[in-house]
């Protein structure tokens, strides 16, 4: 009866649940997991490859031949870090609420920001790696999958900074989100800076030139609106009947 | 089913008179004595469109196999147009077996001739450099056994302690230990069983914790043309090539009516998942349009509850 409740206190009946998160189960079953699982820390050195199954199937108590699980062999390793990075986000509690009451709650526009930073440097363990797994991503069996991946993390990020458009906007964040996404994380993999301080700055570049994109498409509209309406007026003014 | 009723007359009429007042097999006739009608009291089971009691079907799948032992893979090569070749290199291929490390202990189930055994023989040995791997070939029949016996000796493995041979009926593996297999293997073998549930099972029990069940076998062509064609070379030609070139039709009558009555992806996956297989992504891998797919199933380690 619990949930039944709240969803009729609640106005607007949500899909997502708070209380009951979809388990990345939904995605992999319970053999994949447990090898996924115990390969991630063997990322790192053997990158996203085979190897690093095999080495994650024994440490989890599995076989050799367990490795049969993963019919698309190493790239499952990368949906498995993409889903696990993107639920992540959700626990990312210093910037989605802030506990203490002096602090001002942050904006949509920098809890967007401030989450995407906080996915990339979920890549940061990996990134000398991650270039071979973007080679991956991008083979044509592959692309659905990882194309599906990233609008779901911008879904995710837009969702988690409370973003509630239900106009023609919902598209064009998410599609600008990801794109930045993408981009910055591409740069991430060459950058050699102290603590990613480039790939920081490009980041805020990109944002800064996504917004003045928004504010020109905005005064382009404002423009476009004011003189229709003077043609208009300056016709009525004619003694013509509109 | 349209077409079949079609060509239902076509193929009755070309069938050797002796035959003719029942579509039964030429070594069922050595047991046409005994009566083939099931009563009421015992279980049944299919053999091609035919309903059979279950004690019969085992002796007349064996029928079928000793006569074809000889000329399998010529009929084979025949019947796919080559094309089993390129699914058996596949279904190895996939499997991925052997690994440096760790040898595997591998069990080829209705492998009688050993076209499976040793492409996973070698695969071990040339691609994943694991020459301790062994493999035992199993079948129910002697004589298709025999046959891989004979064909081992033009192999590196010929009487080698990487592969031996066993009489076994897959539903009851008695002199294999249960835990002691990585990898079970069954191609274009478990449509003849006649409880496949119970090989499952047994499969199962055998298989170490994470050990692989891997099967490639006949299964439904998605396409509905397709289909159509494929059912006509099937129930048209394939028969007819078994007269010509095996010199036995009844045998490649049953053959294709038992491919028609086997269970398709999602019902084989489904028995797979029952007798306590995970099975990875969808489950089976389709080939040629579904004429064949790969099903597989992972055993899971039991976690403490």
């Amino acid at each position: 009866m619990q949930p039944l409740r709240r969803r009729l206190i609640s106005s607007s009946r949500l899909y997502h649940s708070y209380d009951h998160p979809a388990p990345p189960a939904a995605t992999f079953n319970q053999v994949e997991t447990a090898i996924l699982d115990a390969s991630l820390p063997h990322i790192p050195t053997y990158g996203f490859t085979q190897t690093t199954l095999l080495r994650g199937a024994r440490d989890a108590g599995y076989l050799d031949a367990s490795t049969n699980i993963f019919p698309r062999g190493p790239f499952t390793l990368i949906h498995y870090h993409l889903v696990i990075q993107r639920l992540s986000l959700a626990k990312q509690s210093h910037i989605l609420q802030r506990s203490n009451s002096n602090e001002q709650p942050l904006s949509i526009a920098s809890k967007v920001k401030a989450l995407t930073w906080a996915r990339l440097m979920g890549n940061k363990d990996i990134v000398h790696r991650w270039q071979e797994a973007l080679a991956l991503m991008a083979q044509p069996t592959n692309v659905t999958t990882s194309v599906v991946e990233l609008s779901s993390l911008a879904d995710e990020i837009w969702f988690l900074s409370g973003d509630t458009s239900v106009d023609s906007s919902w598209y064009t964040k998410r599609a600008s989100l990801s794109t930045i996404y993408a981009s910055t994380e591409v740069f991430m993999t060459t950058d050699k800076s102290h603590g990613f301080e480039e790939t920081r700055n490009f980041m805020d570049r990109r944002f800064s030139d996504a917004q003045n994109l928004g504010v020109a498409l905005g005064s382009l509209n404002q423009w476009v609106g004011f003189t229709a309406h003077a043609g208009l007026n300056i016709l009525r003014s004619k003694g013509i009947r509109l | 089913m349209a077409t079949r009723s079609v060509l239902r007359p076509l193929l009755r009429s070309r069938q050797l008179p002796s035959f003719s007042a029942q579509r039964s097999l030429s070594t069922s006739l050595r047991r046409a004595d005994s009566p083939s009608q099931p009563s009421n009291h015992e279980r049944t089971t299919h053999f091609g469109f035919e309903t059979v009691p279950e004690a019969e079907k085992e002796a007349r799948v064996a029928g079928v196999f000793s006569n074809v032992a000889a000329s399998y893979d010529t009929m084979n090569d025949f019947m796919s147009l080559g094309i089993h070749r390129l699914w058996k290199d596949h279904f190895v291929r996939s499997i991925n077996p052997g690994s440096p490390n760790q040898a595997w202990k591998m069990l080829d189930i209705a492998g009688g001739t050993g076209d499976i055994a040793f492409r996973l023989l070698d695969h071990a040995t040339n691609i994943n450099s694991s020459p301790a791997s062994t493999i035992t070939i199993s079948d129910i029949n002697p004589a298709m056994l025999a046959e891989g016996k004979k064909r081992s000796l033009e192999t590196a493995y010929a009487n080698s302690p990487r592969l031996d041979f066993l009489v076994a009926n897959a539903e009851n593996l008695h002199t294999i230990p249960s835990n002691s297999i990585d990898l079970y293997t069954v191609a274009f073998g478990i449509r003849n069983f006649t409880d496949k549930d119970k090989a499952l099972r047994e499969a199962y029990r055998v298989l170490k914790p994470g050990g692989v069940f891997a099967c490639l076998e006949f299964s439904g062509v998605t396409n509905p043309i397709l289909d159509a064609v494929y059912k006509q070379w099937s129930f048209g030609a394939i028969p007819m090539i078994g007269q010509l070139v095996a010199g036995d039709r009844a045998s490649y009558q049953y053959l294709v009516e038992s491919i028609e009555k086997f269970p398709k992806q999602e019902e084989f996956k489904n028995m797979i998942q029952n007798a306590g297989f995970v099975v990875p992504g969808k489950g089976w891998e389709d080939l040629t349009f579904g004429i064949a797919a790969i099903h597989k199933g992972i055993k899971p380690i039991e976690t403490k509850a």
